[in-house]
């Protein structure tokens, strides 16, 4: 790097992107939390998460990750102490059921599973870059699976369903820059299928997880409660038709019809005040990031930095995928929030610190002039 | 050069084209969602947010003829619940002890689907403002509870009148569809449901009002968009006199009494009705057992309308003056002996002997005259001054033998048979059997199907087949005191505008001539006459300042005790009131009825209210 210009040690249009993100989802939060009781203090702590995001981008950013391979074990364990961290008493807080928080002395601090998600990234991406790009026998699918598994069941058993699926994503949308042979995907594919159908033959899981993974299918289900909630997040983006209601004028959200309005549904409340317009705005911001962060992870110097970018790119494409979709009844609810847009101080820090993740892998690219599109 | 890139070049390529996809598939659907049936969203976005309530118009009062109100209004505390609270078990157990009513009876009243699925429901009415207070301070304890003002019927008179004025009530899903004056009303709206709030409900009601509201997902309201106010229903005028009803109502009361100390202990039961007979005005209409409409207000509880509909009860919601049917009795010899002048079948000094036992008919099927020991000779004007039972039975054998129904014809021109036109709801029409009506009654028993001379015989005097209501009797008598013709008996006299003036008058409907002879009408008046001077009611009339035409009789019903009745006029050479009462199982109508009916024409006519204990045992 020190044969660079100052100003590719910056990727612009990354940081720019994410400003722009960061920049509309805090006028979104600000809308939905006007009408809430509480609603002012909710947007400044919005605002701090943002700010502590950027401490975190910035530290992450200076970070050299190629040191990471050598911290293996310490982040493995990290890991698990991370996940498992809310069910140790007096340490965690569990909420609603799945919301699980890391508190000292009675004090919130944050989310432990959202940093666990950066964790789980680099461990995979230590482990994988191991095989230099050629992941075929099973007892290597099987090593680096066990990676996975550790931390997956763990967050598993939380229970903590969403999160889980978003280790999930990462883990294979890293296993495919990873160079995991295709029948393999197949292989999961199948597992994945009959996964599902164990777990709601078998009713593994608690009924309200039941109920909202299979409401989107049969909105009948529980019209009052997951199914209600679907039913006026839908009503909520619908009418926001081509233009919106106007910022802070939207009557779903501000009439309480809509739940969660600031976190999981805050894609509801853009749907409906700024309608199919702000919607298009937003989904072409994700895709400049998405598209820009694979062009970070093509130009890395090592399959290392590629295989982090690739994690952040699953990452942030199954939580754009899970949480819209769920807002329009395309995917089960879970309590997914919408990257860099809801409300939630360690999930805006966890999303930052990605950032700073990617642009420490840029500002470590190889030469310039042989790019993803060369 | 690393060798990983170009072997995984293609790999990212699909990871492109997975970001490609998620973005695709997430735009698709919301330009569907958005753009395409953005509308039909919309729509529900504003049903969601938007709810109309139904503002109640102030109800109209009711008021008797010289303004006396007999039903107002007034403001009270209610507790409502919301019916979106109807499941929190706790919440309503805490209310019920705090509002002090059962459980069951919030649970009811809450659960009830006769209302708009959202509109609260009033589960206490006259809640004290200690209570509110509590509510108010305790607000987040009992979500979906609200208090609030709401207007109720008030009733000055007590129960006065209680079955011509009626009560009101949330209308019933079986009501919804049996009412077709309910057209452009709601489920759980309160309407009239009997009586003149029912029968003037159009008139009463007003127009109601709207509101749109925005309200919260909780159905919390935010604020009005839309108000319509409402316009309150005007004022009803009702015939009545509420002194005469008053006197009317005591009067049954007292004749149960008497009927008790005569040893017809099963009276509990009875009806008056007094009309003037030029105009067929109600003046009174009295019904016992009675009932206290304050139980109606802001509904009535299930065990109340039990207790007022169980057959114990002998049914106090039942206004009898037009609902009941009775034998006529004796009264109707009136009309028997009009037909009789009138088809020259009797003239008034026609004798006829009385033995006690009649056998016209043949020996094996014998009457017998109420007196058995025999009248003796009696000419007809004396039959109906001793109500003998012979002359009557005469006079029927003659009809039957003239076989033209001619009796039967006769009195339908009183009204008999037939519904009277009151303005009233729930009027029975009586029975005037003929051979096609015991033909048809009787189609399963063709034994029963022919008609006898006993049934003409039977007839003449009132019993047999033939039923009356007390309204028929004295709308009848009415005709015959108002020289033949008879007025439509109404309880409406006027209504009132908005300024209290008098917007519309109830004209005596088309009344319906009976075309009886003067001389004839003339001659029954004075044999009527000769009932009250000496004849069957001479007891109960001795000493009253104005001369009355009237009729006792004594109805025999199966398994009953007799029932006692009169119905007559005054004054006989001006005639302007006529009253008829019966007591159901009271016995003799000269010594129970009439003097209840002398009492009522007594606050007609401005005569001093004295009670005559009567002993005329006779019919």
């Amino acid at each position: 790097m020190e044969e660079r210009s100052r100003l590719s040690f910056v990727n612009v249009p990354l940081l720019v992107i994410v400003i722009g993100l960061v920049t509309y989802g805090t006028v979104i939060v600000q809308s939905a939390t006007s009408g809430m009781p509480g609603g002012a203090g909710l947007f400044k702590r919005h605002l701090l998460g943002v700010a502590i995001g950027v401490v975190a981008m910035l530290v992450a950013w200076a970070v050299d990750y190629r040191k990471f391979k050598s911290w293996l074990p310490a982040l493995v364990a990290l890991d698990v102490l991370l996940v498992i961290s809310p069910r140790i008493p007096g340490l965690g807080d569990t909420a609603k059921g799945a919301t699980s928080w890391l508190q000292i002395a009675g004090v919130r601090l944050f989310q432990p599973s959202e940093p666990a998600k950066l964790v789980t990234i680099i461990v995979m991406a230590i482990v994988i870059s191991r095989f230099d790009g050629v992941i075929e026998r099973p007892r290597d699918v099987a090593k680096i699976l066990a990676f996975l598994g550790v931390p997956l069941v763990l967050i598993l058993l939380q229970p903590d369903l969403g999160t889980g699926l978003v280790f999930v994503a990462i883990t294979m949308g890293m296993l495919l820059i990873g160079g995991l042979k295709a029948r393999w995907f197949l292989v999961f594919g199948l597992v994945g299928v009959l996964a599902v159908g164990i777990v709601l033959q078998g009713h593994l899981l608690e009924k309200y997880q039941e109920d909202r993974l299979l409401v989107f299918v049969d909105p009948a289900r529980d019209p009052q409660g997951a199914g209600y909630n679907l039913e006026q997040s839908k009503i909520a983006i619908g009418s926001g038709e081509l233009t919106g209601k106007g910022l802070r004028s939207g009557t779903q959200g501000n009439l309480n019809f809509l739940p969660e309005r600031h976190t999981d549904f805050v894609f509801s409340v853009l749907g409906e005040e700024l309608g199919f317009l702000g919607a298009v705005l937003l989904l072409g911001l994700y895709l400049a990031l998405l598209i820009t962060a694979l062009e970070i992870s093509a130009s890395s110097k090592d399959l290392l930095g590629s295989l982090i970018a690739a994690g952040l790119i699953s990452m942030w494409a199954f939580q754009i995928l899970e949480n819209i979709g769920m807002t329009i009844g395309l995917m089960p609810i879970t309590g997914i929030p919408l990257p860099f847009v809801s409300f939630g101080s360690s999930f805006m820090v966890t999303n930052l610190a990605g950032t700073g993740m990617l642009l420490s892998v840029w500002a470590r690219r190889r030469a310039p002039q042989s790019q993803l599109s060369a | 050069m690393p060798t990983f890139r170009q072997r995984l070049k293609p790999r990212f390529a699909a990871l492109a084209l997975i970001v490609l996809g998620v973005v695709a598939v997430l735009l698709l659907r919301l330009w569907g969602m958005q753009v395409l049936s953005g509308h039909a969203y919309a729509t529900q976005a504003e049903n969601n947010r938007i709810r109309e309530i139904t503002l109640e118009a102030v109800r109209g009062r009711i008021l008797d003829r010289n303004g006396v109100p007999l039903v107002t209004n007034r403001m009270t505390m209610a507790a409502t619940v919301s019916p979106t609270v109807k499941d929190d078990e706790e919440m309503l157990a805490r209310l019920s002890n705090v509002l002090g009513i059962s459980l069951s009876e919030i649970k009811e009243k809450v659960s009830s689907t006769r209302l708009e699925a959202l509109k609260p429901r009033t589960v206490a009415i006259d809640v004290s403002m200690s209570v509110v207070a509590y509510l108010a301070e305790h607000e987040s304890a009992f979500p979906g509870v609200e208090t609030q003002q709401q207007a109720v019927r008030e009733y000055p008179q007590g129960s006065l009148a209680a079955h011509v004025l009626g009560y009101t009530g949330e209308i019933s899903e079986s009501e919804f569809k049996s009412r077709p004056d309910l057209v452009g009303y709601a489920l759980g709206d309160v309407v009239g449901k009997a009586g003149a709030e029912r029968q003037f409900e159009r008139v009463l009601q007003g127009d109601r009002g709207f509101k749109r509201i925005e309200v919260d997902a909780s159905g919390k309201p935010k604020g009005v968009i839309e108000q319509g106010d409402p316009i309150p229903g005007r004022d009803v005028v009702l015939t009545i006199d509420s002194k005469v009803q008053k006197v009317a109502e005591q009067a049954l009361k007292t004749a149960l009494e008497d009927a008790h100390g005569q040893k017809f202990p099963k009276a509990r039961a009875g009806a008056a009705v007094a009309l003037d007979v030029k105009t067929g005005e109600v003046l009174a209409m009295a019904s016992l057992p009675t009932y206290d409409p304050e139980l109606f207000i802001g509904g009535i509880s299930t065990a109340n309308w039990k207790r007022l509909t169980a057959k114990s009860s002998e049914y106090p919601l039942t206004n009898r003056g037009i609902m009941a049917q009775y034998p006529a009795a004796s009264t109707f010899k009136a009309f028997t002996g009009l037909a009789g002048l009138t088809y020259g079948v009797t003239t008034p000094g026609t004798t006829y002997d009385c033995q006690g036992r009649w056998t016209a008919m043949g020996d094996q099927w014998p009457k017998w005259c109420w007196n058995h020991s025999g009248h003796g000779i009696e000419t007809f004007m004396d039959g109906v001054r001793d109500s003998c039972d012979v002359v009557f039975y005469n006079i029927g054998y003659s009809f039957y033998k003239r076989d033209k129904e001619e009796l039967q014809k006769f009195v339908r021109r009183f009204g008999f048979g037939s519904l009277t036109g009151i303005d009233l709801p729930g009027e029975a029409d009586g029975r005037v059997p003929d051979a096609a009506w015991k033909r048809a009654f009787n189609e399963n028993y063709p034994e029963y199907r022919t008609w006898l001379p006993g049934d003409t015989v039977n007839m003449a005097i009132g019993q047999g087949d033939l039923l009356v209501t007390p309204l028929q009797l004295a709308s009848a008598y009415a005709g015959i005191a108002n020289g033949g013709v008879v007025e439509t008996p109404h309880v409406l006299k006027s209504v009132l505008g908005s300024d209290g003036k008098v917007t519309l008058v109830e004209r005596a409907k088309a009344a319906f001539r009976t075309k009886v002879a003067k001389g004839d009408l003339s001659t029954m008046n004075q044999a009527l006459v000769s009932v009250t001077e000496n004849g069957t009611a001479r007891g109960a009339f001795a000493g009253f300042g104005v001369t009355v035409a009237g009729k006792t009789g004594s109805a025999q019903v199966a398994k009953k005790d007799d029932y006692a009745l009169f119905v007559g006029y005054a004054p006989a050479e001006n005639p302007r009131y006529a009253v008829a009462v019966v007591i159901e199982q009271g016995g003799h109508g000269g010594s129970v009825a009439a003097p209840a009916a002398r009492e009522i024409l007594a606050a007609l006519l401005g005569q001093p209210i004295t009670h005559v204990r009567a002993t005329d045992v006779s019919r």
